[in-house]
């Protein structure tokens, strides 16, 4: 909604656009407007800024939230280790708070995921209705009161344009419906900059707004207003407020407790993504709320093996892992088979698979030979990272690099066999890597070879 | 407002934040400038004019014009507001359908081959949660009908006609017109041929100056 810029008019002095326009004579009054430019054209009567405020309120926790979570996962990629893992080679200056990725806690990627995937889906009903409740902002008259109003509404683009923008790119990514106009993880990036660009701005502008508008009114008395008792808030300076509402069909109270239900609705139907075990059933509409299964290789799969290219004749007996060490102090590549990695010390960890779309595998009890000895045995004990290729002929994540810390935690493996079975092809047989709190795109399946760098 | 910039219309502190706002939405558009700039263009452009100028007169004229349609088809109406019970199951069906749309009509044609899950249960997902909403909205009108019938006063001093509803309320005639006003400000009485009875001025919204 162009136009939530609220100057205060001060009818003494004309702005410079309507003396010019008075001049020209071109701009009429607003009561000759058409249609949604006359102001009584609106008719809601619980349209107002103590609405507006709530709304506003509910989204800038929300919207702060989705923010860190954001950054937060863009660094669970470590970008700044290789360009490997950098899908936002100029990022520049954006990138100024990286930090190596942890390890510890286990659940943190998930959490993460979950609650940036999932509170950006509920907040979906609360961005709606805040968009509604200042809906005739955007046909304020006369457009451009002066150039501090012009560039205020510019700025209500980068907010309006980039919110819709950002909520779009990730509602579809989440469902794999990659239409939207190059890679997701740039897009959204780049796209959450422009829209904190518009979304600090209207904040500190709207603040003193918003403070005057929910102390005009007690919460726990609009709480109390049926739709019968429900009066337009009184004339505001922003004209948010209806100058010929219509009879109340709704309390200011229903109309939050909608969005909130909305919400509700919206969490309850996709949260059993995240969440896993017998709640995932819980997630009617979400893309990963079906069982896959049953079985030890029953839990949750985004790329198969089909779709991945792999072909039997390369993970067949013929398959060999080979460990590279790369740079001077770097030996002869070891060149290992299944069943020699099979003999190697093993170790099992209990961890899952989390997906940057949100969902979640459940914890899985993965059993495979550890990242740090396979470092060892390629000529490094300090290791500084490694680069992991797959078998895979395509996909932006066929090779991943990780850090010395995701390496040397002694759950990260190069995992054989799942809960007590050989992995099966779709969940990366001969071998995958599992670590702890990583994104899932790098547990890389069907893994060809490991060179790690000291 | 006293330092306020007579040239600029605000105080210098508005000018240097939307300045500075701009200023970071510039790096970012030249950082970003190699993965094609126009058709993220037209992504901003297309999302305020999708939400602001398609979806929201879209929902509003459907609101709208149930509202009519009922209020002109169904004699007697209920004085509560009966709209909510049908606005409510349809948005929240309406938001699930924006939210999962490439889900529900199967527009994901890898779906199956990413994730070997069936892309058919959605489309009866959706349809039966939004059964269960209509549903669950048709049985808290029967209650709300119910109480509000036993809670009518039992003297009535005066029956006006249907069509007579709105005009002691809307202090403006477009009030009817938009068609908001007719099923406030009344109690439901049944047994009397779908009458009702004028309610004391309280509901009148206030008049705003």
């Amino acid at each position: 909604v162009i136009g939530a810029g609220n100057p205060e008019p001060h009818p003494g002095q004309p702005s410079l656009a309507r003396r010019a326009a008075q001049r020209l004579g071109r701009l009429p009054q607003t009561d000759q407007l058409p249609g949604p430019f006359r102001r009584s054209f609106w008719r809601s009567p619980v349209r107002g800024p103590w609405l507006t405020s709530v709304l506003g309120l509910v989204l800038l926790g929300g919207i702060a939230v989705m923010f860190v979570t954001g950054l937060l996962s863009y660094a669970a990629y470590n970008p700044d280790l290789s360009p490997v893992n950098d899908e936002t080679p100029g990022k520049g200056l954006l990138g100024f708070y990286l930090f190596s990725w942890p390890t510890h806690p286990v659940w943190l990627y998930r959490l993460n995921q979950g609650v940036h995937v999932t509170l950006g889906l509920v907040l979906v009903p609360i961005l709606l209705a805040k968009l509604w409740s200042v809906l005739p902002k955007l046909f304020e008259w006369p457009p451009v009161r002066n150039l501090a109003h012009a560039l205020e509404r510019l700025s209500l683009f980068l907010l309006v344009g980039g919110a819709v923008f950002e909520f779009a790119t990730g509602i579809m990514n989440i469902q794999q419906w990659y239409v939207f106009p190059g890679s997701f993880y740039t897009l959204h990036f780049y796209g959450a900059w422009v829209f904190v660009a518009g979304f600090v701005v209207h904040v500190g502008l709207k603040a003193p707004t918003v403070v005057r508008a929910l102390r005009s009114r007690g919460l726990l008395r609009e709480l109390r207003t049926d739709t019968a008792h429900t009066r337009p808030e009184p004339p505001d300076a922003g004209h948010l407020v209806s100058p010929a509402p219509a009879a109340p069909t709704i309390s200011r109270r229903g109309v939050l407790a909608f969005a909130g239900a909305g919400s509700l609705l919206v969490l309850a139907l996709s949260a059993g993504q995240s969440l896993g075990g017998p709640l995932r059933r819980t997630a009617l509409l979400a893309p990963h709320g079906q069982d896959i299964g049953g079985g030890p290789g029953g839990f949750q799969i985004n790329v198969t093996a089909a779709e991945g290219g792999i072909k039997a004749t390369q993970t067949g007996a013929s398959w060999r892992l080979t460990l590279d060490h790369a740079g001077p102090a770097g030996g002869t590549p070891v060149s290992l088979g299944r069943a020699e990695l099979l003999a190697m010390p093993q170790h099992t960890a209990h961890l899952p698979i989390n997906c940057v779309e949100g969902w979640s595998s459940g914890s899985q009890a993965w059993t495979g030979v550890r990242l740090r000895d396979l470092a060892r045995l390629a000529g490094t004990g300090h290791p500084a990272s490694v680069l992991v290729e797959s078998l895979q002929r395509r996909g932006t994540f066929r090779l991943a690099v990780l850090s010395a810390t995701q390496i040397m935690d002694p759950d990260s493996l190069l995992a054989l066999r799942v809960n007590g079975t050989d992995l099966s092809p779709d969940h990366g047989y001969p071998a995958r890597v599992i670590v702890p709190a990583a994104p899932g795109v790098h547990n890389t399946k069907w893994v060809a070879s490991l060179t790690f760098r000291s | 407002m006293s330092r306020r910039l007579r040239w600029y219309g605000a105080d210098p502190l508005h000018l240097l934040t939307l300045l500075a706002s701009f200023a970071l939405a510039g790096y970012v558009a030249v950082q970003f400038v190699g993965s094609r700039p126009l058709g993220v263009a037209v992504w901003f452009l297309g999302a305020v004019v999708g939400h602001d100028l398609l979806l929201m007169p879209l929902y509003s004229l459907a609101d709208r014009s149930v509202m009519a349609a009922i209020r002109h088809r169904v004699p007697g109406l209920p004085s509560i507001p009966w709209i909510n019970y049908v606005r409510v199951p349809a948005a929240l069906s309406a938001l699930l359908l924006l939210l999962w749309l490439p889900l529900i009509l199967r527009l994901t044609a890898s779906y199956h081959a990413s994730t070997t899950l069936s892309p058919n249960p959605y489309l009866w997902h959706w349809l039966a949660v939004t059964g269960a909403l209509f549903l669950l909205s048709a049985v808290a009108l029967a209650r709300r009908l119910r109480k509000s019938r036993s809670s009518a006063p039992p003297e009535c001093p005066a029956v006006v006609p249907d069509d007579a509803d709105s005009a002691h309320e809307s202090g403006n005639d477009s009030a009817h017109e938009n068609g908001n006003s007719g099923s406030l400000g009344r109690y439901d009485r049944p047994g009397r041929d779908g009458r009702h009875l004028p309610h004391d001025a309280g509901h009148r919204p206030e008049d705003p100056v």
